[in-house]
């Protein structure tokens, strides 16, 4: 036995003690997650299995493709294994959209190193799309009989403007990118903490336009319901399926599924390209990404952009899937939690962000709410935990920032092996200042 | 030869636009914050025939603002000293307004305590609020953000917000989540006197008397006090502070002390002039005074005031005129020009790369 | 070896040296009545500079002299407050900074300035960003002419990071990690990426010992010669720049005041005076009868 583990710890896995007794117990944690917030304990179990092998073969380049193929064949089927109305799956749902939009704050923040802290503007934007051209909002439209492009029943028969889902998210891209390129414009000669103060402040003002468009009217039209909201939003509706419904929440899954596999097929496609090390080098050094032809200008609004768009896309989806679009869901708050998102995943790490995102959402919406409030009553105390979730949370926040400072999935592993080594003390790397009146 | 020698010493044509926005730069933003107080002028003027409104606007606006004031200091000492922004220091007001209503309940201060009791009661208390506040604030850096010195620099504004978290639920805890009302100690709202109309009551004379006091000590201490200078050298360059003997940590937990002792009487004066508390008003008031301290260039004392006792003013004045709803939107309109046509706040000041 | 003690030159009392050259249209850079004014302070006044094609000239000076303003101005990360700049042409005064490292300037600085947390082929992927047309979308969908020219790129980031010195193991090495030497090599590989008709090098032997100098010098002669290059150098290191420089321009409190070859450089009393002082003469005369004794290129 002895025999075979030190040959499978030259053949360079990871099977050390430590790392072992990290799997078991994870496996029990697991296991025990998986039943508190109603995953499939089979489908937890695969899942384990899987980050098991991952840790284990974690040099092996044919284990970590063929781990990854696994995870996304695993990601599709969940859902058959799960309750199609069930709390799990809503769950997932949001906490897939909510990636969506951690991948676009990555691409501003993680990428550029543009600190945002109003990514909630984007956010409130596309969801405004959709309560704009899903819903009975603009009655007058099409002179009372309502104006649909690409939709079925019973959506093409009711006033207001109906768009197909698809073409509403065409449109969400557009106004987000251009919001965006707006919003960063200001930013552009400032220093990174001027720019997180202004861009929160654009987060607000959305927020605010949002609260008071009901006194802002355009062309006869009010442009937000104000502190209604504007209710119900179409479902979504799919070329060749069905209306989605409230019930069934298997197709909502998918799409968010499909949304963050398009979004992670866009980030791993610009992070290993000309913009990518573009974005990089600003991060790292404006001045020598100047000085080394990155045009400053385009780029930052580009990362702005992009960024946008990403949560355009996102507010679109949130916008049908809860079927309300109003002021309470886009406070300053919601800008902090994504970015708590990207941060602790690990900036600039997609895979990171991508699990610091499922993480907390599921901490946020599953966890605090459902698991931790059922805990006094089980222990046998007469105690409301529901009035600690704000703090529990930030107590969450606190310890995972202090224990792993880098990030859960920290961008560029190899980053942290040479703490000690060669160069590393002595490098005359300069860098942190900036020449004033560079212009972009 | 002689004529190309020439031409080239005439001074590099700037282009345009940077040379009008440095124009809006000086005057233009002047211009710019008094567009609202002289249209409304006007208005009043016109309608009212004298000022009087628009004076209660910034006289209500000054003791508003000298609360953002001191908040903002905080804000603007801490990013100074390690280039961070503390986003638990609104919470750390707001624990300052807590505790300052506790601290009145078990002294049994009441409207009808005698004015020498009063004073010497709402003394004690206040030397407790900035104590509770300053200690608040220095534990808030040994537990959040020492640790994280050395992690990518994002990584403590994620703690920060944690605290503020954690704080806004002791908020809860403590008092529920509606606001409180606490006794009118001072008659906040009885006019002490009024100047050509405009009536400056009790509340106003107390904010502006405490705050200008306080300010002063804090300058005076910073520029002529040896911690002080202790605090200055680290801000500017803290490997070199630390080779002059300078003691880094201590520097920085005393920087902490300071911001949340200014905090700490923040929330005194704020409980005591708007007579109610509520857990939430730590962050609305964070987000004001931030943007104070952003919008007087942070780092800079002078400008955290300026911009506390500007936004102040501009609140009032919204809220009067154009209605509650819109004044955030404003107050950050504002921000957002000022910050384009002076990036680095208005009493900033521009480093540049030794040559 | 002739130390026959030269005559001070009337001419180097004043300012402006009788010995700089007429400007010419052939110049490949020429910067005319610069002046740089931060506030209060003059960092550069009036200099007045060419550099010829093919050549390697060098700006020294004592700390502070604003040498390394003159080449912020030079590269277009600092306006002139007055004056005017020509480089392959055009006038590039207050150009950005990317534009003219477009036209085919560029430069390493004096602190390292590298993209940490990049790795070594990455850094040099991004010097030659300039010469990329990769857009949004090609990346996004990776079009056959986006999926060419990356690799092409590569290649070329490889060849450049070969050429300048650093071994292949390093090349997938984070850059903070390479050892200090390396990382000089590694700036200048990103700065030659670019295919840069004017190479900026702002003080490249700083921490290095003599033979690694030498090894520079060299490099640089090289890349001068193989590559067509015109090498403008600020340095610190009398023997590198004795030795390396066909012509020396001296800047003292942000003044030019002298110019010429090493040789009339070397013995002009006002440079000697402001800055060499008797060791440093010392170590000039050395580098010049090194030079002369044939160990260097055509004078």
């Amino acid at each position: 036995m002895t025999k075979t583990v030190a040959s499978l710890r030259q053949s360079g896995l990871r099977t050390d003690t430590r790392t072992l007794l990290a799997l078991a117990v994870g496996l029990v944690v697991t296991l025990w997650m998986a039943g508190e917030i109603e995953m499939n304990l089979f489908m937890a179990f695969v899942l384990w299995v899987l980050v098991a092998v991952r840790t284990v073969f974690h040099e092996n380049r044919a284990v970590l493709v063929g781990t990854l193929v696994a995870l996304a064949v695993w990601a599709v089927v969940l859902p058959f294994f799960q309750d199609s109305g069930g709390g799990f799956l809503e769950d997932a749902t949001q906490a897939l959209a909510l990636t969506v939009m951690a991948l676009g704050l990555n691409i501003i923040v993680g990428f550029a190193g543009l600190l945002d802290l109003g990514y909630v503007a984007f956010y409130a934007l596309g969801a405004l799309t959709a309560g704009w051209f899903m819903s009975g909002f603009f009655v007058g439209a099409g002179g009372g009989e309502g104006f649909s492009l690409l939709v079925g029943e019973p959506a093409s028969t009711l006033p207001g403007i109906h768009f197909n889902f698809l073409l509403v998210i065409l449109i969400a891209v557009v106004i987000t990118t251009i919001a965006g390129m707006l919003i960063g414009l200001p930013t552009l000669r400032l220093r990174g903490d001027y720019i997180a103060i202004v861009t929160l402040a654009f987060g607000e003002i959305v927020g605010r336009l949002v609260i008071n468009g009901d006194e802002i009217v355009i062309a006869g039209e009010k442009i937000t319901n104000g502190r209604q909201g504007i209710t119900p939003i179409d479902k979504v509706d799919l070329p060749f399926l069905e209306p989605f419904t409230g019930l069934e929440l298997r197709p909502w899954y998918w799409v968010a599924l499909a949304l963050v596999a398009v979004v992670l097929f866009v980030n791993y496609r610009l992070r290993d390209s000309r913009l990518g090390r573009a974005w990089i080098a600003l991060r790292e050094d404006e001045v020598a990404a100047a000085s080394m032809g990155v045009p400053l200008v385009k780029t930052k609004l580009l990362a702005y952009g992009t960024g946008a768009a990403f949560g355009g896309v996102a507010g679109v989806f949130l916008g049908s899937y809860l079927n309300t679009v109003n002021a309470d869901q886009f406070q300053f708050s919601f800008s902090i939690f994504v970015l708590a998102m990207v941060i602790l995943g690990g900036l600039g790490s997609i895979e990171g962000v991508i699990l610091g995102a499922v993480v907390l959402s599921f901490i946020n919406f599953n966890l605090i709410p459902d698991v931790f409030n059922d805990y006094p009553s089980k222990v046998g105390l007469d105690f409301d935990l529901t009035e600690l979730s704000f703090g529990i949370f930030g107590f969450l926040l606190v310890i995972m920032m202090v224990l792993r400072p880098e990030g859960l999935i920290p961008e560029r592993r190899r980053q942290l092996e040479l703490t000690e080594g060669v160069g590393a003390g002595d490098t005359a790397l300069g860098g942190g200042e900036s020449i004033q009146e560079v212009r972009a | 030869m002689e004529a190309s020698t020439e031409a080239a010493r005439l001074p590099v044509r700037t282009n345009t636009w940077d040379r009008v926005r440095g124009y809006i730069g000086e005057y233009g933003l002047i211009a710019l914050l008094l567009v609202m107080p002289v249209v409304y002028g006007i208005q009043d003027l016109s309608d009212d025939g004298s000022l009087a409104r628009l004076g209660n606007n910034v006289v209500d606006g000054l003791s508003n603002g000298a609360i953002w004031a001191l908040v903002a200091l905080g804000y603007t000492l801490v990013y100074g000293i390690i280039e961070l922004i503390n986003f638990a220091h609104g919470e750390v007001f707001m624990i300052g307004s807590l505790v300052t209503a506790g601290f009145i309940g078990t002294l049994g201060l009441t409207t009808a305590t005698g004015t020498p009791g009063l004073v010497l009661g709402l003394l004690v208390t206040l030397l407790l609020a900035m104590i509770a506040s300053g200690a608040l604030n220095v534990m808030i850096e040994r537990v959040g953000y020492r640790p994280l010195r050395s992690a990518p620099k994002l990584a403590p504004l994620i703690t920060a917000v944690g605290f503020s978290f954690i704080l806004q639920n002791v908020g809860i805890l403590w008092i529920g989540g509606s606001p409180e009302g606490i006794p009118d100690l001072i008659n906040a709202q009885k006019e002490l006197f009024s100047i050509g109309g405009v009536s400056i009551s009790q509340g106003d004379v107390l904010a502006v008397a405490a705050t200008i006091p306080l300010v002063l000590l804090l300058t005076t201490f910073i520029s002529q006090s040896r911690l002080g200078r202790a605090m200055r050298a680290t801000a500017q360059d803290p490997e070199a502070a630390r080779l002059m003997g300078i003691n880094v940590d201590t520097t920085i937990s005393l920087t902490f002390l300071l911001g949340g002792i200014m905090a700490g009487a923040a929330g005194l004066i704020y409980a005591l002039y708007q007579t109610t508390i509520w857990y939430f008003q730590g962050f609305q008031a964070g987000l004001i005074a931030f943007t104070a301290a952003v919008m007087g260039g942070i780092g800079n004392l002078k400008g955290a005031v300026l911009g506390g006792f500007i936004i102040g003013i501009i609140q009032q004045i919204s809220d009067n005129r154009i209605g509650g709803e819109w004044t955030p939107a404003i107050v950050f309109s504002y921000l957002v020009l000022i910050m384009v046509f002076r990036p680095s706040g208005l009493l900033g000041e521009e480093t540049r790369e030794a040559g | 070896m002739n130390t026959e003690p030269t005559q001070p030159d009337e001419s180097a009392q004043r300012a402006e040296p009788a010995a700089s050259p007429p400007p010419s249209d052939g110049a490949l850079l020429s910067a005319q009545n610069i002046t740089k004014v931060f506030g209060g302070l003059v960092a550069v006044e009036d200099v007045t500079f060419e550099v010829p094609e093919r050549g390697i000239v060098s700006i020294i000076g004592p700390n502070g002299a604003g040498k390394t303003t003159f080449f912020n101005m030079l590269t277009g990360l600092y306006k002139p407050t007055y004056g005017r700049i020509r480089f392959a042409g055009r006038n590039v005064t207050g150009r950005r900074p990317d534009l003219i490292m477009k036209d085919g300037m560029a430069r390493t600085f004096q602190n390292i300035r590298l993209f940490g947390t990049m790795t070594a082929l990455e850094n040099v992927m991004v010097g030659q960003n300039a010469r990329m047309r990769a857009g949004l979308f090609g990346s996004i969908f990776r079009v056959p002419r986006v999926k060419r020219e990356e690799k092409t790129v590569e290649e070329k980031a490889r060849e450049t990071l070969a050429y300048a010195g650093i071994a292949e193991s390093q090349f997938d090495q984070m850059s903070v990690n390479l050892s200090y030497g390396d990382q000089r090599r590694l700036e200048i590989a990103r700065a030659l990426a670019s295919e840069p008709k004017l190479l900026l090098l702002d003080e490249p032997t700083a921490g290095m010992n003599p033979q690694e100098s030498a090894a520079l010098t060299d490099f640089m002669r090289k890349v001068r010669d193989e590559r067509g290059l015109t090498i403008l150098l600020i340095e610190h290191d009398m023997q590198v720049i004795m030795e390396v420089s066909e012509y020396i321009t001296v800047l003292d409190h942000g003044q030019k005041i002298a110019e010429g070859t090493p040789e009339e450089v070397r013995t002009n009393e006002r440079v000697v005076e402001a800055y060499l002082g008797k060791q440093g003469e010392k170590e000039a005369a050395e580098g010049a009868a090194r030079r002369e004794s044939g160990r260097g290129d055509q004078v």
